[in-house]
């Protein structure tokens, strides 16, 4: 009994010690200067920290009493730390958001309507880009998110490959496309589709099993939004997601618009002219397979413009989507936002560096950058600017815009859940284990989710 | 009587790592043929596991931009050291974006600084904690033990994912988020595997020079530090080069509890190497770069603590 009493008293002991010895190890806290408010503002794009570190700095000398602490997450990590974040009470301030997960966000009340914080009510929000603002308004009216950029979609292709082939970049301009021959745009994804004995796409005796070079690179089934692979062209049929531009209630997966747009571009698998899903699997990287020279022509975002322009050995071309039945191209218009945290325990600070986000001054810090088009005209126009000096003609991704040539992101509710469904069921069709006009009946259960 | 007894256990711990380690005199063998095949397949095995290892530094040698062209040469493609320079935080923001890579800045020594910290307190706090806990649990006797122990076991079973929200939630509540005693506490005190393997070792250890030691009058912290411990440094240095990979390698959780570069660990501030998609394609060079970084520090101690990790193996036999 005495040795067992002895070794509890020294085992606390122990115990102790190395929790004192502990808290002397523990770094310097976040204690931070006691007299000013802190706003702590999280992004995911770290090619864009060092803008918003720009504004940052401009914001806090007009506003002395304030400090802006950005903290950059990559986007996986991001979303697992803000939803953690979230639950534990110990998220930011002020967040870069995206369509897909306000919704969600809102229903929870995670997020403020900017109209009842004194900084953004009399921001004019029409004063962004035509419909950037809209897309972040709420079933309930609240703005929930302060406009920041907007993205859009066009053709990448390295021109020397185009020269070999016989064409000029001009061939690619102006191209029509249809869901059932493919229009002068297939002819062109023909053309450029080698096989490994040299025949192209279009000529006699091509072998479709055996393709050196892909007319079109993949960048996947795109799941439930097809932003970059077949929303485009479903858009261009004059096709909606839904039957509202935002907050639609019902699916449009049963249109046949749809349901052939997708079976023209996955049915250029078959054909040789794209990529198997077995080559691409999930993770396309279709950046690689144009600067592998293993694709001729990529579809994607203008985000992706700089990763593009970087690929040694390429000289880069930019073209207009293809414009289809209805006569003109169409590209899906996506818009990131800033949102202010319902815990943030300094919501009005918070409200002044969103206003100051929303900006001309800021935005035409982050268009100086040249890596995203901003979502104030002066913030695009000066985006425009910088990337025209890095020798990029971007207007095929900015006159879409103005000609108004666009689609919207779907925003609907349980998007995470109609996505979790759809992206699978995507996959399928792209693997042509399922046939397209099943996406009538997967409509049904889509619609249902929003019951 | 005292020295006696303890002594001679001292003596053959400390000795027997030399003995074990000293070749045994040895026939020279003739070369076969079965001998030359299987030294082929050896090398084979090693230039198979050692290939991801050249394929990575490879790859932190190139250029991104030049990377796609030419995806299967087989040595660095347009050799730079981008990628090196970009984990070191030694080139601008402006280069780095330019050579494809983040735009992040990146004070390499300070989140070494806190990776050593966080990885050496765990494992001293850890394997010390759970040394005592597992001594308890296979030769104290008190009622109720292997109910507790079973307990104990139960908790191996839940998976980490479960605890991390309350663990946050509690950390939080102590006021220690982005701090590293916030990243060190889940794991500061003990771990039921730690336990548990201890435990088996210390079973494992003859009760007779236990009990000779307690007949000389020895209390039972005299004898947990001078038989037990003594006597078991092979698993202990085993648990503890666990504890340290495991601690340094630990993503998520410092992920969770760091906000700002004063509490951020190597593995979270690289991670930024991974995550650029979709935004941007990935920094491929500089992923492999910093890739190869962190996993340096563990390479290290597995070639100083190999002979250990293979002896402790040994050990459970010998006693």
């Amino acid at each position: 009994m005495q040795h067992a009493r002895r070794t509890t008293a020294s085992l606390t002991a122990a115990l102790a010690a190395g929790t004192l010895a502990l808290a002397g190890c523990a770094g310097p806290g976040s204690a931070a200067a006691a007299d000013s408010v802190v706003v702590d503002y999280w992004l995911w794009d770290a090619n864009q920290l060092p803008a918003y570190q720009r504004c940052a700095e401009e914001f806090e000398r007009q506003n002395p009493e304030l400090e802006v602490r950005i903290s950059q997450y990559g986007w996986d990590d991001y979303w697992r730390k803000l939803t953690a974040g979230f639950v534990a009470g110990a998220g930011p301030d002020v967040f870069t958001d995206h369509l897909t997960q306000y919704p969600g966000f809102a229903k929870k009340g995670l997020l403020l309507d900017l109209h009842t914080l004194d900084a953004t009510q009399d921001v004019d929000y029409g004063g962004f880009q035509e419909g950037l603002a809209d897309l972040w308004v709420g079933q309930d009216g609240a703005q929930y998110g302060m406009p920041k950029d907007f993205d859009t979609v066009a053709l990448f292709y390295d021109r020397n490959m185009i020269t070999e082939a016989g064409l000029t970049p001009d061939d690619l301009e102006g191209l029509d496309w249809n869901p059932e021959d493919g229009g002068s745009f297939e002819k062109v994804i023909a053309h450029l589709t080698v096989d490994e004995n040299g025949v192209r796409g279009d000529e006699e005796g091509f072998d479709p099993d055996n393709v050196a070079v892909y007319g079109m690179a993949s960048n996947g089934s795109g799941g439930t939004a097809g932003q970059t692979t077949w929303s485009w062209l479903a858009g261009a049929t004059g096709w909606k997601f839904t039957d509202a531009d935002v907050w639609g209630t019902e699916y449009h997966f049963d249109d046949p618009r749809v349901q052939d747009s997708l079976a023209w571009l996955f049915g250029l698998v078959e054909k040789g002219y794209m990529a198997p899903y077995e080559e691409v699997g999930t993770a396309p990287n279709p950046q690689q397979a144009l600067g592998s020279g293993r694709a001729a022509i990529s579809a994607n975002g203008s985000w992706m413009l700089g990763t593009y322009a970087n690929l040694e050995g390429v000289d880069l071309g930019i073209a207009s989507l293809p414009s289809g039945p209805v006569g003109h191209p169409v590209s899906m218009y996506n818009g990131l936002a800033d949102s202010v945290s319902a815990q943030s325990p300094d919501p009005e600070e918070a409200a002044q560096w969103v206003a100051f986000l929303g900006s001309d001054d800021c935005q035409r810090l982050v268009g100086e950058a040249a890596v995203v088009f901003p979502a104030r005209p002066a913030g695009t126009e000066a985006a425009i600017e910088a990337f025209g000096e890095k020798g990029l003609d971007v207007s095929v991704f900015t006159d879409l815009v103005e000609k108004k040539q666009t689609l919207y992101f779907p925003v609907t509710e349980e998007f995470g859940a109609i996505d979790s469904m759809m992206t699978p069921i995507m996959d399928e069709i792209y693997i042509g284990d399922r046939d397209v006009s099943t996406l009538t009946e997967v409509n049904d259960r889509v619609n249902g989710l929003l019951e | 009587m005292t020295e006696t007894t303890t002594a001679p256990a001292a003596a053959t711990t400390t000795a027997s790592p030399a003995t074990t380690g000293a070749p045994p005199p040895r026939r020279r063998r003739r070369v076969t043929p079965g001998r030359v095949l299987a030294w082929v397949v050896m090398i084979l095995v090693l230039l198979v596991t050692l290939f991801p290892f050249y394929w990575m530094l490879r790859t932190a040698l190139s250029s991104n931009g030049a990377l796609y062209a030419n995806a299967t040469s087989p040595l660095p493609v347009d050799f730079s050291w981008g990628g090196f320079e970009r984990v070191f935080g030694l080139q601008t923001t402006e280069e780095a974006i330019a050579q494809g890579g983040s735009g992040a800045s990146i004070d390499f020594w300070l989140y070494l600084r806190n990776s050593v910290v966080v990885a050496t307190v765990v494992t001293v706090c850890q394997v010390f904690f759970s040394a005592m806990a597992a001594y308890a649990f296979s030769r104290l006797r008190w009622r109720g033990r292997d109910t507790v122990f079973g307990v104990f076991l139960l908790s191996l079973m839940v998976p980490v994912i479960f605890t991390l929200l309350p663990n946050f939630v509690l950390v939080r509540e102590l006021g220690l988020v982005d701090t590293l005693l916030g990243i060190m506490l889940p794991g500061l005190f003990m771990t039921p595997f730690a336990i548990f393997f201890l435990r088996q070792f210390f079973m494992n250890v003859s009760t007779e020079v236990e009990e000779a030691a307690l007949i000389d009058g020895a209390s039972k912290v005299r004898v947990f530090f001078s038989v037990i411990v003594p006597m078991s440094v092979g698993p202990i240095a085993t648990i503890a080069i666990l504890t340290y990979i495991g601690s340094w390698n630990d993503y998520f959780w410092p992920l969770m509890v760091s906000y700002t570069d004063e509490s951020r660990v190597l593995t979270v501030a690289l991670g930024n190497f991974n995550a650029q998609t979709p935004q941007t394609g990935p920094d491929w060079s500089g992923l492999m770069a910093a890739t190869l970084v962190a996993a340096l520090p563990m390479i290290l101690l597995f070639l100083v603590f190999a002979r250990r990790i293979v002896n402790s193996i040994g050990f459970s036999g010998i006693k």
